[in-house]
């Protein structure tokens, strides 16, 4: 247990120090906040449309806008932050193996499944943080500004995204077991992501897998149901956790 | 823009100036206080920090430019 | 005890096998050079000993405990010290060696007195930057300290001294004399003249197998006593012992080099010398270096 709490810590004091931990709370915070700004100057920016159209004849009837509109951006954005999150940290296992600081670790009697599992409770933290950081400030200005109250089971929804982020992360374990560069993580993660992708254009695999959770995003205009996602999470939660137990069985036997 | 729009985008404003302003801060600091990068030199960091839109540039620093610890 | 014992050990990455069939034991509370060009498998031994590296046949025991690849228990009996150490570079050296400490499973109390003790003993304890800006030299030391942490009954140290100026080399060689008295210390190198310092017993290694082993004494004396060299008074009088003793080589204007002789021989050589009287300066029987025998066994 001991072990496991210090290399945390280890994990917790690199992010704090390599600058990691402070750039994706600036990214995750201007995310957040970029939504609402978007759908605070959607009006402003029709209008100046409608009057340059105007001229030429077209008119533009006047947007309404409300959280749903920032909800919007908030689903689009998202993916984005996705994709820092994966590029800040695919190399999290993938620099120490190259650089061979783990070996002293290993010679001192580190059990190997405790680096993959603190790493990923730290990627997990780490996600939460950010994604909820997102998310809570998005919430917080719709609720000033619009009425959140029109969006259906937007906890519910954000969960989906979240839930998705989780399994990225189980990936990266993953792919940290089999590939010895960050190089490798980062593509053989976005490879499964998507090839999940292409196969969902198959009508009755879609609801089984994990990239079916991106239309959650629709919830809250009340199209689909959360029901709708019953199968894909129990899916991505079964994936996840076996991601994770492949991931350290081959982390024990990789030649370090 | 009247000042009465502005004004209503202010809350939006200020957080993001002040957000991407500690995030270009801490990036040129970290680019010119370190000799050495994984890839790239001085310059290419510096530009790609300035011209990166949004938060782009110093991601792309932090992950492909900085020398491993 | 054997502190260590390697028997038939093999291994191959792809094709190539980099250790063959490799056998031997060290005794506790000695020095062990482990002898061996750059490639000649050093680095992938320790590593199986370590259990890092899967090896392909064989038994390795760690005080009598067998090494098995991956979860490796016997590594609480070792300390290691890899060729170019790497360590968190954000970290202090007395952060780092709380680190180490504590996965090792030492109390707290235990890791501030032998971080003091052992940074003490490195020439660190005034270092209070980050790791990130040491140089080769400290990390080296760092190292030891590092690999000394948990006291253990093996020092394994690959390299130590290779990348080192010359008065970096003299401190680790110091501090790796001065442990002995507490552990047994294996390191791998290919400085020979580190080795006739500091070690008791050596191994040669060569295209992964062992070529020549024992104590320091032993292995110097497989060659002992073969040339004798001869230093006269003068241009002539070398000249004349040439013509008295045939068969040497002339090195320089006054020294002659006799090779293949023995004992015997050198004084059947001085009788002569004496019963012309030669005016001779010096005549000496040459220790072999380590650097020839290296050779030697290396071109074999």
């Amino acid at each position: 247990m001991r072990q496991l709490t210090t290399f945390i810590q280890k994990e917790f004091m690199e992010v704090c120090r390599n600058n990691k931990l402070m750039i994706c709370t600036i990214v995750f915070f201007l995310l957040g906040i970029m939504n609402p700004a978007i759908a605070k100057l959607t009006p402003w920016l029709f209008e100046k449309l409608s009057s340059s159209y105007e001229d030429m004849g077209i008119i533009l009837t006047d947007v309404k806008v409300n959280a749903l509109t920032s909800w919007e951006q908030f689903y689009k954005n998202l993916p984005i932050g996705m994709v820092v999150f994966v590029l800040m940290f695919s190399s999290i296992v993938a620099s120490e193996l190259e650089r061979g600081t783990l070996i002293n670790i290993l010679t001192k009697g580190m059990a190997r499944w405790k680096i993959l599992a603190s790493k990923g409770i730290l990627l997990l933290v780490m996600w939460t943080g950010c994604y909820f950081l997102t998310y809570g400030i998005t919430y917080v200005y719709n609720d000033i500004y619009w009425d959140n109250a029109i969006g259906k089971n937007l906890f519910f929804s954000a969960l989906c995204m979240y839930l998705l982020g989780v399994w990225l992360i189980s990936l990266i374990l993953l792919m940290s077991a089999l590939a010895n560069h960050g190089t490798g993580v980062a593509l053989g993660t976005s490879v499964v992501f998507l090839i999940c992708y292409l196969i969902s254009v198959i009508p009755n695999v879609e609801k089984y897998l994990p990239t079916k959770l991106m239309e959650c995003s629709q919830i809250p205009f009340g199209r689909g149901t959360p029901d709708d996602f019953t199968y894909a999470i129990v899916i991505i939660i079964l994936w996840s956790l076996m991601d994770v137990m492949i991931g350290i069985l081959v982390f024990n036997k990789k030649n370090i | 823009m009247t000042v009465e729009q502005i004004k209503e985008v202010l809350p939006f404003l200020i957080p993001i100036i002040v957000a991407e302003v500690i995030l270009l801060a801490v990036t040129l600091r970290h680019i010119l206080t370190h000799e050495n990068y994984k890839r790239g030199n001085r310059i290419l960091w510096i530009v790609v920090t300035l011209v990166g839109m949004q938060f782009w540039g110093p991601i792309l620093y932090f992950v492909f430019g900085k020398e491993d610890e | 005890m054997n502190i260590l014992t390697l028997n038939q050990v093999s291994k191959s990455f792809g094709s190539k096998q980099v250790v063959k069939n490799l056998s031997f034991e060290v005794p506790e509370h000695i020095v062990y050079g482990f002898i061996g060009k750059n490639g000649a498998g050093k680095t992938t031994t320790m590593k199986m000993i370590l259990g890092l590296v899967k090896m392909d046949e064989g038994e390795i025991k760690v005080n009598g405990s067998k090494v098995t690849f991956g979860q490796n228990t016997t590594n609480q009996y070792i300390g290691y010290l890899p060729d170019v150490p790497e360590y968190y570079g954000y970290m202090t050296p007395r952060e780092y060696l709380k680190l180490c400490g504590r996965i090792t499973g030492m109390e707290e109390k235990e890791i501030q007195k032998k971080s003091d003790e052992l940074l003490e003993l490195v020439g660190l304890s005034q270092e209070k930057r980050r790791i990130k800006g040491f140089s080769r030299g400290m990390k080296q030391r760092l190292g030891i300290a590092q690999a000394l942490l948990n006291s253990p009954k093996l020092l394994i140290c690959d390299e130590p001294t290779s990348a080192l100026d010359p008065v970096g080399r003299k401190e680790i060689l110091e501090v790796l004399s001065k442990v002995k008295e507490h552990t047994t210390v294996i390191f791998s190198t290919h400085i020979l003249s580190d080795v006739e310092r500091i070690c008791d017993e050596v191994a040669f290694l060569h295209e992964g197998s062992i070529v020549m082993k024992g104590t320091l004494a032993e292995v110097k004396s497989l060659r002992k006593g073969t040339t004798v060299e001869v230093e006269c008074a003068g241009s002539d009088e070398t000249d004349r012992v040439l013509s008295l003793l045939p068969g040497g080589k002339r090195v320089s204007e006054t020294s002659i080099i006799y090779e293949k002789t023995n004992q015997k021989r050198m004084n059947e050589m001085m009788k002569v010398l004496a019963e012309h009287d030669v005016k001779i300066q010096r005549i000496e029987m040459l220790e072999p270096t380590l650097e020839d025998l290296f050779v030697e066994v290396v071109s074999k």
